[in-house]
Formats: structure tokens, C-alpha cells, sequence
């Protein structure tokens, strides 16, 4: 049962990827030019909902959270990777799913080139856990639990900063 | 070229992604793309060479012999392929021409129309993605939309060093174009 649904929310996120552009070059190149603003709107909406839907399911006590460890190194420099790797394919690993699907040349190369880099990271993994990954380790955080506050009313202020930001502040600027 | 919108806009997009992690989150979890890449090659390596994957701390974690590992986030990347092949099909003549093909046009404007160039170009990039996604514990899904969404401290700094890195690479990229 489990896998029919993630093979339909699968299938709903492809859609939702695909439909709103987010599997476009010129879209994603253009929102890390800071020109095309399209791409950071659509997310900070789905993070401005998700953050309010993901806090009122634990609010009710339903939601099954899967938060990822905070690992300074590994998360800073992973994230820098990743970000290099970002701009120079077009792509993020969600995308390049979803543009492979379409036909898309370059993101089936990204995507060939993502299964490489898991292999190269799995021969690097054992000295790469013991300098990046496992200092600095300081576990399951988030603002919930560093601040000590219900999460809702961290979810409720958050969510309607990024819908606000998302819908009236931030502005492309093409010319 | 800027005009041409997407077929749906970024409000009802967002909006709608929202709620599908709002939905993941209560009947399974969150959203999340990038360990599946792991589970694939994990599968076939245990597959080609088990003992090799079993002697290999990152790859012995994933894609068990038996089971090869298919779970839900592996069913989930096969539903963007179902999921985003299906709607491409469907509404390719809906989609802005800029946002067609293996050639991007500004791709095209700046480093030219070879395609091993742009192909070589993405492989590499997309090497350096999954290294960097699998170093950090998860991507733009995972990471960035799902575990900001619940608040996740490690998640905001992904965002803060992803986004930082990527704003400064594209425009190193760009810089012909100013």
C-alpha cells in the first residue's frame, strides 16, 4: 500500500514540477542570476504552506516528520557542492527526474552523472564520515526543539512571512 | 523571452506542492529525491558485485539484496517519471518554447551549440549534485522543501550554503552576459 502512494504523490510531484516550470533551464539559471524570481516564489509558497500543514498535523499529533541531522561540516560544505553542481548542470535531482522524463538530453545526463557521484561518495564515504559527518554532530534539531515553543506558533509567523515575501515583496527584474 | 509564462503559475505550483508535503507527511513522510539515487546504484551493485557492496559502509546501508531496496521514496522518484512524462506528453504544446528541449537558448547564446559541451557540462554537474546532496543528507526536496517546512535547523543551513554557492557559480557562468 505504501508504495502505490508514493508512486501517486510521485506522480502528482512530477506533474506539479513539470506544470509550474520548475524543470526549465532558463527558470532556474534566471532565479540564481537573481532575474527571474519565478523559481524562489514557488518555493518559498511551498514551503510557506508545507511548514503550516506539516505544524498542524503535529499539532493533532499525525504527522510523520523525518528531520535530518544537524552536521555542520558535511551539511556546509555538501551544500556548497551541491550548489556548484546546481548552476553548472541546471538541474537539481528532482528536476532532472523530471526533465529526463520530458526528453531532455541534458537532464538525463545529469541524472546519469548524479548515479556516478553516489558511487564516487560511497568510495570517499568511510573518511569523509569520520572529518565531515560525524563531528560537529549535534543531531535531530530544529527551531521547535532549540527554542523550546510549540511549533505551530513558530510555523504560523514563518509561513506568513514567506507567503508574504512570495506574493508582495520579491519582484523579477528582467530589464 | 522572459514572457513566456509556465503552464501553470508559480502561486497555484507552490500551492499545490505545499499541500502534496502536507499529505506525504501524513500517510507516509516527507518528500525526498536524492537517497534514491543511492538505493538504485545500491541495488545494481549489490546485484553485480555483492561483495563489494557489502563491504562498502555507504552502499551496504541501502538496497538490501532481497527487497533491492524499493520502498516508498524509490516508488516515489518512478511517479516524477510516470508523473512528469505523462503531463510533458499531454500538454507539450501548452509548454513555452523557451522551456523546450536538451539546448537551452541562453545555454546556446553564451557557450555555443554543441551538445557535447552542454551534455559533458551537465554530467559533471550532475556528479558534483548527488555527491553534494549525499555529503549534506538530502537535496532541493528533501532538504530544502521538506525539512525547512518542518523547521529542521540543518535544513536552513543547506538552503543558506546551496543557494549562496549557486547564486555566486551562476553568475561566474554568466558573467559574458553581466
Amino acid at each position: 500500500m505504501t508504495l502505490f502512494i508514493g508512486f501517486f504523490i510521485g506522480c502528482a510531484f512530477g506533474a506539479i514540477l513539470f506544470l509550474g516550470g520548475a524543470s526549465s533551464y532558463r527558470r532556474i539559471m534566471g532565479t540564481l542570476l537573481l532575474k527571474d524570481m519565478w523559481i524562489i516564489k514557488l518555493m518559498m509558497t511551498a514551503i510557506g504552506v508545507g511548514t503550516l500543514g506539516v505544524y498542524l498535523l503535529d499539532f493533532g499529533g499525525l504527522a510523520n516528520l523525518s528531520i535530518k541531522p544537524v552536521y555542520i561540516g558535511g551539511v556546509a560544505i555538501g551544500g556548497v557542492i551541491f550548489g556548484i553542481g546546481w548552476a553548472v548542470s541546471g538541474y537539481c535531482p528532482g528536476t532532472c527526474v523530471v526533465g529526463s522524463a520530458e526528453g531532455k538530453g541534458d537532464a538525463i545526463f545529469t541524472l546519469i552523472g548524479g548515479l556516478v557521484g553516489v558511487m564516487i561518495f560511497a568510495l570517499a564515504f568511510p573518511y569523509l564520515e569520520s572529518a565531515l559527518i560525524e563531528p560537529l554532530n549535534f543531531g535531530k534539531v530544529t527551531l521547535e526543539s532549540l527554542l523550546g515553543i510549540s511549533g505551530i506558533y513558530i510555523a504560523i509567523p514563518f509561513s506568513a512571512l514567506l507567503l508574504f515575501m512570495a506574493f508582495f515583496v520579491l519582484k523579477d527584474r528582467y530589464e | 523571452m522572459q514572457e513566456q509564462k509556465a503552464i501553470i503559475s508559480w502561486k497555484v505550483a507552490g500551492i499545490a506542492l505545499g499541500v502534496l508535503l502536507t499529505i506525504a507527511t501524513a500517510l507516509v513522510k516527507p518528500l525526498g529525491v536524492s537517497t534514491q539515487f543511492v538505493v538504485s546504484d545500491a541495488a545494481v551493485v549489490h546485484q553485480v558485485a555483492p561483495a563489494f557492496a557489502e563491504a562498502n559502509a555507504y552502499l551496504a546501508k541501502y538496497g538490501e539484496k532481497e527487497s533491492w531496496g524499493v520502498g516508498y521514496g524509490w516508488m516515489l522518484v518512478i511517479g516524477m517519471l510516470a508523473g512528469g512524462g505523462i503531463t510533458a506528453r499531454i500538454f507539450r504544446k501548452a509548454q513555452p518554447d523557451a522551456d523546450k528541449g536538451s539546448m537551452p537558448e541562453m545555454w546556446v547564446g553564451v557557450f555555443g551549440s554543441s551538445r557535447v559541451k552542454r551534455f559533458a557540462t551537465a554530467f559533471f554537474g550532475g556528479v558534483l549534485l548527488l555527491f553534494g546532496a549525499r555529503l549534506a543528507g538530502g537535496c532541493t526536496s528533501g532538504h530544502m522543501i521538506s525539512g525547512i517546512s518542518q523547521l529542521a535547523v540543518s535544513s536552513f543551513i543547506f538552503g543558506i550554503f546551496t543557494f549562496g554557492a549557486a547564486i555566486v557559480m551562476a553568475h561566474i557562468l554568466y558573467r559574458k552576459r553581466g
